[in-house]
């Protein structure tokens, strides 16, 4: 069981790191935490389109926050 | 939302998740946050996109290898396409099977946050498959990118890629393998495009921090801080490969997120922390505790190693950051806010209103003095990293500082067991002496190590030194001003406020002495029952003996110069000016700068001492080492004031006397252990520095008491004073007043008025001695009715008093006049008792009369004479000539006192003996009266009664009193003994 569950958790850490790849390729700015809660959230359904949407629209205004923050210190 | 299912549930936690990691904004409840996750929420549940098409996906990632490969970038095209593939065939988390919608879902998510793919610089990471471990380092990577390192810091780095630079400078600097290089030095600058960015950036401008970021350190205590490159060669890759044969080995290893760092960035972080700061990625502060980050490695050392050398330095990072938090707390100096119940821990912060504790602030500007030298290494060892000229190694920098670090030990563990240990709530006395103590205590402990803790001895010196100084300015203030400054409360003696100077309690109850030890003699305990119980109450605290150590065998000098100064300012001083006072204050030294002056003399002419039963030659090489070494010390330090020049030449003269005692002594020498001779050197030390300028000022503070007091308060004449009227020496004025008691009383007639007595007693000394009519006075008191019952009795009412003026009366207190007060009552009932046999004419009555009358009028004369030789015989007069100080001088008199009320059988132990004199004083008296009131009167049976009283009171006598006398126990009664004897045998 433990060697299955094992080489279950090895394919799974290559797929990762194959997604990780991918997404250094297209420079998409995802580290391997995101990416990871990327992959469970598509795997519950959600439409990539809107992820991406949303990932975008909390950068930006993250940015801006950010941005806001340095200003009035 | 109690409806939701757990799916919905689950994917909130992932959406949460996603916001935390994305915008860092941690907190559930920000405002920020829930509105990002009401955003998200309506973007996931509301959408009018397409699902996703395998079709449309598989197009776009043609598409995508097709424009790579029409850029000509054939490795990215081929990294795509076999990357894309690899991944619609694996196995995802939760999703069973290829290909799946889950898998297109995740490319196409990927296809719209892409952002120009053909703009990145990508190299693809080499994977190992199945078991083998997950490589961290992208080799490739770093090999194409070592472009912008020179051979700098890393001569070891092979070959570099093909790459353009161009590609490198157009990077955005948010990137993450932007590949900003740590430590970049003035000629990687030359070689860079960067260089001619100015510097002219300003603090919260966003593109400084980007700036900073380029060009002077990456910033790897942020989260995913981009790597440094660095060689390739084996050795600079320990960890990976300890992490790749961990992963080897181990199945569950799961290598974590790791923080890399440069060895530089770990020594300078070292630094920093040793000098106090307190903001640092590698060493974190919590709780007052220096621990060590997990994650941080270095890539040629495994993080295990690295850790327990880090550790190592943590533990001496945080005894630096206590001590540096004490003296800020002492100092009043804070950095930053502390919380308040840290702010005081150690006492150290106080309010305005109270006293500085100047012991403590002593200490601290001993250890400030210390840090700044510490630091100034520090800064050194920091400015050679910055030049770059050698290479600075974390095991080379511990080594150079390793002398530092044992002082920094030595000092936290006097912090701790002197300071930090103590409990809150200690007096400040009990503080003081304490650290002081372990000081010392150190001193001697570090020092009977021998030369192994040479530095250590050397620095604990220093710092006592320092760490006494307000002791021995207190001392000071008080030996040579009579003023016993101490404001802190820190002094083992402290002043009751509420006795003035000009009391007669002042010797005894003005003074509190703290922590008295057991080895103490009780005369130096001076604490009375109220002052003792208002603080010093030393042994609750701890066990240990908290007495100052070093003050210990000249506390009672002390005290005394201090108590006898103060006294001797107050008293009006004829014989001095105060001109001629200040000029001497001008030019006085302080007892302080005595002491480290002597400390300086006498380690510097050690040199000088002959050298006893040593041969010449052994001499001659023992002078050569001493010069040899003499001129080095004065070569490396300038100033001769330093402790620590003292402390090396105290060193020097126990390795002399080691090396003379080893000659001289033979065998036997070497068998004793080090320790004794070097506890004793320091406490020879003190003992020669410390001690005679302490002794020399008792001696002088007392001897001026001692001549004021008998020059200019006839503190003798008083004395004999006492002597003339208790003791009836003045025979011919005590006489006079006595009689005219006596006749009184034989003509039946009161005599218990008090004017009558004063009358009397004025008349009688104010003939003589005038000036004492005075002083003195005659009181009635009233006795218990009990012991009124025998005639002689009566005369117990009287009490005689003379008043003695301040600050004799320190001397002859009241206690005293008591005593000389039961002496005279004594005197008075013998001289009644002879008077009233005087009075009678024998003439014409029997032999048995006569012989009675004999013999009781011996006694009587016997009994007078005891007190005189008494005073004789003691040389009590000398005695107090030669008295040192006032404590002597009370103690002498008191001697004598308790010896002439010993003499006149005044004890409790001997009361049977007084019983027996006092009944044939009784018998004298009642026959007396007899006679008087007629011979008529008489009847045969009384007389017989009597007489036999009488003789069983002279047998008893005689009997107790010859085996006193033979015993030796009453030599002073042996003439008595003897005519009571022949009295008896006449009978």
């Amino acid at each position: 069981m433990a060697s299955a569950a094992n080489a279950n958790l090895n394919a799974v850490r290559e797929t990762m790191d194959v997604l990780l790849e991918i997404s250094r390729l297209l420079n998409t700015g995802l580290d391997m935490e995101s990416l990871s809660i990327c992959v469970r959230l598509c795997e519950q359904g959600i439409n990539p389109e809107a992820l991406s949407a949303v990932i975008k629209e909390l950068r930006k205004a993250s940015e801006t926050l950010k941005a806001s923050e340095n200003s009035t210190n | 939302m109690a409806h939701w299912t757990a799916f919905e549930k689950e994917t909130e936690r992932e959406t949460k998740r996603l916001i935390g990691c994305l915008s860092g904004v941690e907190d559930e409840e920000d405002q920020n946050f829930q509105l990002a996750l009401k955003f998200a929420w309506s973007n996931f549940r509301f959408h009018r996109f397409l699902d996703v098409d395998s079709h449309k996906v598989q197009r776009s990632i043609n598409g995508i290898y097709e424009k790579l490969m029409v850029q000509s970038d054939v490795s990215k095209a081929e990294s795509w396409m076999s990357l894309t593939e690899e991944f619609l065939n694996s196995p995802l988390p939760n999703t069973d099977g290829a290909k799946t919608d889950a898998h297109y879902s995740l490319v196409s998510l990927l296809l719209f946050l892409s952002d120009s793919p053909s703009n990145t610089n990508f190299t693809e990471r080499p994977r190992i498959k199945e078991a083998e471990a997950k490589d961290n380092f992208d080799w490739a990577r770093y090999l194409m990118e070592g472009e912008d390192i020179d051979d700098g810091p890393y001569p070891d780095t092979p070959e570099w890629s093909e790459e353009s630079e161009d590609e490198d400078s157009q990077q955005p600097i948010s990137r993450e393998d932007s590949g900003i290089q740590l430590d970049r030095t003035p000629q990687d600058d030359q070689d860079n495009n960067n260089k001619t960015v100015p510097v002219t950036w300003t603090v919260g401008e966003p593109g400084a921090r980007a700036w900073l970021e380029q060009n002077v350190v990456t910033p790897y205590w942020v989260a995913h801080a981009p790597r440094f490159p660095h060689s390739l060669h084996l050795h600079s890759n320990l960890l990976n490969v300890w992490d790749q044969h961990l992963y080897n080995t181990d199945p569950l290893y799961l290598p974590e997120e790791k923080a890399f760092v440069t060895e530089t960035q770990v020594i300078r972080e070292t630094l920093w922390l040793l000098s106090g700061v307190k903001k640092h990625f590698i060493f974190q502060h919590h709780d007052g505790k220096v621990i060590v980050r997990n994650n941080v490695v270095v890539t040629h050392l495994t993080s295990n190693c690295l850790r327990s050398v880090l550790e190592h330095i943590a533990v001496y990072g945080q005894a630096v950051f206590r001590l540096q938090r004490f003296i800020d707390e002492v100092t009043g100096y804070s950095s930053e806010p502390c919380p308040p119940s840290s702010g005081s821990s150690h006492g150290g912060t106080k309010k305005a209103s109270e006293p500085p504790f100047r012991t403590y602030q002593a200490f601290v500007w001993a250890l400030n003095k210390y840090f700044t030298s510490f630091k100034e290494e520090l800064t050194t060892i920091e400015r050679e990293i910055i030049c770059n000229d050698e290479t600075v190694t974390l095991s080379a920098v511990l080594e150079r500082l390793h002398p530092h670090l044992v002082q920094i030990k030595v000092l936290h563990k006097v912090f701790c067991t002197g300071v930090a240990e103590v409990p809150h709530e200690t007096p400040n006395v009990v503080r003081a002496s304490h650290l002081l103590n372990i000081l010392y205590k150190a001193i001697i402990e570090y020092d009977s190590v021998g030369e192994a803790s040479e530095q250590a001895v050397a620095l604990l010196f220093s710092l006592w030194t320092e760490t006494v100084r307000p002791y021995l300015e207190i001392v000071d203030e008080w030996i040579f001003y009579g003023h016993l400054f101490d404001p802190a409360k820190e002094f083992i003696i402290q002043r009751n406020k509420d006795v003035p100077v000009n009391h007669r309690d002042f010797w005894y109850a003005t003074y509190t002495l703290y922590s008295v030890s057991e080895t103490v003699d009780s005369e130096e305990k001076l604490s009375d029952a109220a002052s003792g119980s208002s603080g010093g109450d030393p042994g609750s605290g701890s066990k240990q003996l908290t007495m100052v150590s070093f003050l210990k065998p000249v506390l009672k000098q002390i005290i005394m110069a201090g108590k006898s100064m103060q006294l001797l300012k107050n008293l009006d001083r004829k014989d001095r000016e105060p001109a001629e006072k200040s000029c001497r204050d001008a030019e006085r030294k302080s007892l302080y700068a005595l002491f480290l002056e002597s400390v300086q003399s006498r380690l510097c002419s050690q040199e000088d001492s002959p050298a006893e039963g040593v041969t010449e030659q052994q001499a001659t090489r023992r002078s050569l080492i001493r010069m040899q070494s003499i001129i080095k010390q004065h070569l490396q330090i300038e100033d001769v004031h330093d402790p620590l020049l003292a402390i090396n030449f105290a060193r020097l003269y126990l390795e002399q006397s080691d090396f003379h005692e080893r000659f001289s002594g033979g065998d036997f020498i070497v068998d004793r252990s080090s320790q004794a001779v070097t506890c004793q050197t320091f406490e020879l030390t003190l003992r020669s520095c410390l001690y005679p300028h302490i002794q020399r000022r008792y001696i002088e503070c007392c001897g001026n008491l001692m001549q004021t007091l008998k020059k200019d308060y006839r503190l003798l004449e008083y004395l004999q004073a006492m002597r003339n009227y208790f003791l009836l020496e003045a025979g011919d004025t005590m006489y006079d007043f006595y009689t005219s008691i006596f006749e009184k009383v034989q003509e039946k007639e009161s005599w218990q008025q008090l004017s009558f007595l004063n009358v009397q007693l004025q008349e009688a000394v104010g003939q003589r001695y005038p000036e004492d009519s005075s002083r003195l006075s005659i009181f009635l008191e009233n006795i218990d009715p009990a012991r009124k019952k025998h005639p002689v009795n009566n005369l117990e009412v009287l009490t005689l008093s003379y008043k003695v003026p301040w600050p004799v009366d320190i001397v002859i207190s009241s206690e005293c006049q008591k005593i000389y007060n039961q002496v005279f009552l004594l005197l008075l009932q013998i001289k009644w008792a002879k008077y009233s046999l005087d009075t009678l004419r024998f003439s014409d009555f029997t032999d048995v009369t006569k012989k009675q009358e004999g013999a009781a009028c011996e006694e009587p004369a016997q009994l007078h004479h005891d007190p005189d030789s008494a005073q004789h015989g003691s040389g009590v007069q000398h005695q107090v000539q030669e008295a040192k100080d006032l404590d002597q001088l009370i103690k002498i008199h008191y001697r004598y006192l308790a010896t002439i009320h010993d003499r006149c059988l005044l004890r409790e132990k001997v009361s049977f003996v007084k019983e027996a004199i006092m009944k044939v004083l009784n018998l004298v008296l009642i026959f007396s009266d007899r006679w008087q009131a007629g011979f008529g009167a008489w009847k045969i049976e009384s007389i017989d009664k009597m007489e036999s009283d009488f003789k069983n009171c002279h047998m008893f006598l005689v009997t107790i009193l010859n085996k006193a006398v033979c015993r030796g126990s009453f030599p002073h009664l042996e003439s008595l003994a003897l005519s009571l004897m022949a009295g008896f045998e006449q009978c």
